[in-house]
C-alpha cells in the first residue's frame, strides 16, 4: 500500500484497543456521509451561519434595543446556546465544524501566511479559562441576556479576536488556545455519542506518511500529492491544526470536528464514529496533542470553570443571588456592581471548589490508604464531574431554548417588517413561544440525572483505576460530592428565573 | 410602584468604531427604517395587585400624565408584556379608560422574573404614546 511501511512492535502496541469495524460510523451514511465528506462542506456551513451571525449583529446594533424583540439577543442566548448543547448531546461537535469566526480567518490565510508559533508558555487552556471567565462575567455584569447592544459588541469582538490571533500565529492557536466556546464544546463534546476516530487501528500502524497531521504536499514537478519529506512544498490539505495525531488520539478532547484528518487521510481511515459518551474521561493515559490529563492542571482548571460557572450561571439568574449580592452591599457599602460580582465569583469558582475538592480528595486518600498529593487526587478524579457540570448547561440552556423556540418566527417576522416597511414575512406572530415550562422542568430534571449518572459512573472507574482494592472507599467522597452538586442544581432549577436586572436599583 | 418611561425606537451604535465595520448592513437596514412618529413624553404611574406582583392573573392600572400633570386620555391602552430575557412570548392586553388618564384591566404575568410592559395609545391630536415600563420581581406564587 502506498505510504505505508511497519512501524516498530512498540509502536503499534501503544495503539488503543478498539472494534472499530462494528462501529456506527456517520460519514458512512446516505447523505450527511457524502455530504461531510464533500472538502467544501466545513466553508459552506461555515458561510451559512457567518450569514446569520451578520444578521445577528447588524440587528443587535441597530434593531430594537428590547432582548426579546432582537434577532441577536434572541438567537445568541437562546438558540445558539441551546443548539449548540443538544448538537453536542445528540451527535458531537458540530458547532466547531460550522464555526462562522473561522471562515474570515479562512480567507485571510489564502492571502497570507502567519509567520510566529503559539508562545510556548502559553500553550495551555489558562488564556481561554481566563476569557470563558471573564465572558461569563460580562454575562452578569452588562445583563447580556437582555442587552442587545453588548450581545452586538461580543459577537464582533469575537470576530476580530479570532482574525487577530489567527492572523498572527500558525495553525489553529485560537481554538486551541484562546476560544472559551471551543473548550466549552471541548469538554461537552465529551459526552457526545460520535467521535473522529481511526476506523482500523492496523492500516495506522503501516502508515508511514502520517498525513493526518502533517497534511498532504503537492508535488509541483510531478503534479500529484507528494508523499516526499518536501516542507516546502504547496499544502494541498492541511493536517490536524491541533496536534492530534489520529492513531493516539483519543476522544473529543481538542477536536474541532474540522475533518482535515478525514480528508488528508490517504487511506480513508477516519471516520465519525460512535463510541460511549463520557467514557473516555476515565482514560488515564496519554492522548496525542495534550498529554495525560492527570498531569494537566490547566485542564482540571478549566473543568472546574466549566462545572462551577454551570451552576453560577444558572443561580446568577434566580431569586436568591439577588439577596445575596443585596447582603454583601449591605455589609461592605458598595453601590457599584462589578466588586460585589467579582466576591460572587470568587467565592463560587475558586473557594468553593477549592474546599469541595480537597475535602473529597483528603477524604479519598485517607479511605484508600494512599499516598499521592491532594492536588494530583484532584488532577485525576476532578474530570468526574463533567457529566454532571454538562448536565447543568443542558438543563439551563435548554430550558431558554425549549420554552422559546418558535421566538424567533415572529421577531424575524418582525424584524423583516421593520426593515421594508411592511409584512413581507406576514404579521409577527406573537403568541409563538415554545413548551410550557411545566413541561420543560422534567427535562431539565432529566438532563440533571442523566448527568449525576454519568459522572457516578466515570468517578467509579477512577476510583477503580485508582485504588482497585479499595474502589468503594476512593469513589465514596467523590459521588458524595457529586451529589451535593447535583442537589444544588435541582435547587436552582425550582428558583424564579431573572431577577438580576434589578440588582441596586439598576 | 411608580415606573420610568423609556422611550422606544431604534437607540444608534455607542461607538462609531463598531459602526463602522458594518457599515454596509447600516445602510441596507437604516435606509429601509420606516420614519417613526412623534411620540409623547408621559408620565407614568403603575400599580398591581397583587404587590409585589406574582405569577397569574393580576389587576393593572396605569395613570398617564404630561409634565404639567394633565391626564393623557387615549381611549383604550395597549399593553404588551414582555420579559427582559430573550426568548419569552409576551402576553397582551387592552387597558380601558375608567376616566381620563386613568386605564384598568388585567394582565396574566406567564412566569417569575423580571418583565417589562410596552404601552401604547394615541391621543386624539394623533401624537402617539410609547413607553416602557420596568416590572421588576414578579413571584411565583
Amino acid at each position: 500500500m502506498k505510504g505505508c511501511s511497519s512501524l516498530p512492535p512498540e509502536t503499534a502496541s501503544q495503539l488503543p484497543p478498539t472494534d472499530s469495524a462494528h462501529r456506527f460510523d456517520l460519514l458512512r451514511t446516505p447523505m450527511i456521509g457524502p455530504f461531510l465528506q464533500w472538502r467544501k462542506s466545513r466553508m459552506t456551513l461555515q458561510a451559512l451561519v457567518f450569514i446569520v451571525s451578520v444578521i445577528m449583529a447588524a440587528h443587535a446594533f441597530w434593531g430594537p434595543q428590547l432582548a426579546p424583540k432582537n434577532l441577536g439577543a434572541l438567537l445568541t442566548w437562546v438558540h445558539f446556546r441551546g443548539l449548540v448543547v443538544l448538537a453536542v448531546l445528540l451527535a458531537g461537535n458540530f458547532f466547531c465544524m460550522a464555526c462562522p469566526f473561522m471562515l474570515p480567518r479562512e480567507i485571510a490565510r489564502k492571502f497570507f501566511t502567519p509567520r510566529w508559533n503559539w508562545p510556548r508558555r502559553l500553550r495551555n487552556k489558562y488564556p481561554a479559562i481566563a476569557l470563558f471567565v471573564g465572558v461569563l462575567f460580562a454575562y452578569e455584569l452588562f445583563d447580556l441576556w437582555g442587552d442587545p447592544w453588548w450581545t452586538g459588541v461580543l459577537i464582533v469582538a469575537y470576530f476580530a479576536a479570532a482574525l487577530a490571533v489567527d492572523a498572527v500565529f500558525r495553525r489553529a492557536s485560537f481554538c486551541k488556545y484562546v476560544c472559551p466556546v471551543g473548550q466549552f464544546n471541548f469538554l461537552g463534546s465529551t459526552m457526545s455519542p460520535l467521535e473522529v476516530a481511526v476506523r482500523d487501528p492496523d492500516t495506522c500502524t503501516r502508515c508511514s506518511t502520517k498525513d493526518c497531521i502533517r497534511g498532504r504536499r503537492f508535488d509541483v514537478e510531478y503534479e500529484r500529492p507528494s508523499t516526499a519529506n518536501a516542507d516546502a512544498l504547496p499544502i494541498i490539505q492541511r493536517g490536524c491544526e491541533l496536534a492530534l495525531f489520529q492513531p493516539r488520539k483519543v476522544g473529543n478532547l481538542d477536536c474541532t470536528f474540522c475533518l482535515d484528518c478525514v480528508y488528508a487521510c490517504p487511506h480513508d481511515n477516519v471516520g465519525l464514529l460512535a463510541r460511549l459518551p463520557g467514557e473516555t474521561l476515565a482514560e488515564g493515559r496519554s492522548r496525542s496533542g495534550i498529554g495525560s490529563l492527570n498531569d494537566r492542571s490547566d485542564w482540571t482548571v478549566l473543568i472546574i470553570v466549566f462545572v462551577f460557572g454551570a451552576l453560577l450561571n444558572a443561580f446568577a439568574m434566580t431569586s436568591p443571588v439577588y439577596v445575596v449580592e443585596q447582603t454583601i452591599a449591605q455589609y461592605t457599602g458598595l453601590t457599584v456592581e462589578w466588586p460585589i460580582l467579582g466576591m460572587l465569583f470568587f467565592a463560587v469558582l475558586i473557594v468553593e471548589p477549592f474546599v469541595l475538592l480537597a475535602a473529597a480528595a483528603v477524604c479519598a486518600r485517607l479511605a484508600s490508604k494512599r499516598t499521592d498529593t491532594v492536588w494530583s487526587i484532584i488532577n485525576r478524579f476532578t474530570r468526574s464531574l463533567v457529566p454532571l457540570g454538562f448536565g447543568v448547561w443542558l438543563a439551563h440552556y435548554g430550558f431558554h431554548f425549549f420554552t422559546g423556540a418558535l421566538t424567533v418566527v415572529p421577531v424575524t417576522q418582525h424584524a423583516a417588517r421593520s426593515l421594508v416597511g411592511w409584512s413581507v414575512l406576514g404579521a409577527p406572530q406573537w403568541q409563538l413561544g415554545g413548551l410550557p415550562e411545566s413541561v420543560v422542568y422534567p427535562i431539565e430534571l432529566g438532563f440533571l440525572g442523566l448527568g449525576l449518572l454519568g459522572s457516578l459512573l466515570v468517578a467509579w472507574r477512577l476510583a477503580a483505576d485508582f485504588a482497585p482494592l479499595r474502589t468503594l472507599q476512593a469513589f465514596a467522597p467523590w459521588a458524595c460530592l457529586n451529589t451535593v452538586l447535583f442537589a444544588s442544581a435541582c435547587w436552582i432549577l425550582t428558583q424564579p428565573m431573572d431577577m438580576r436586572g434589578t440588582f441596586l436599583g439598576g | 410602584m411608580r415606573g420610568t418611561g423609556v422611550g422606544l425606537g431604534y437607540s444608534p451604535s455607542k461607538f462609531p468604531g463598531v459602526s463602522l465595520f458594518l457599515l454596509g448592513l447600516m445602510g441596507l437596514v437604516g435606509g429601509c427604517q420606516r420614519a417613526e412618529q412623534p411620540a409623547v413624553k408621559a408620565e407614568i404611574q403603575v400599580e398591581i395587585e397583587p404587590s409585589p406582583p406574582k405569577v397569574g392573573q393580576a389587576d393593572l392600572a396605569i395613570k398617564l400624565t404630561d409634565g404639567a400633570g394633565q391626564p393623557l386620555s387615549v381611549g383604550a391602552l395597549e399593553v404588551e408584556g414582555n420579559m427582559n430575557h430573550a426568548g419569552m412570548k409576551p402576553v397582551f392586553t387592552t387597558l380601558r379608560e375608567a376616566e381620563p388618564g386613568q386605564y384598568v384591566g388585567t394582565i396574566e404575568f406567564t412566569m417569575g422574573g423580571d418583565w417589562f410592559l410596552l404601552l401604547t395609545g394615541q391621543l386624539a391630536d394623533g401624537r402617539q404614546i410609547d413607553e416602557k415600563v420596568d416590572v421588576p420581581g414578579v413571584q411565583r406564587p
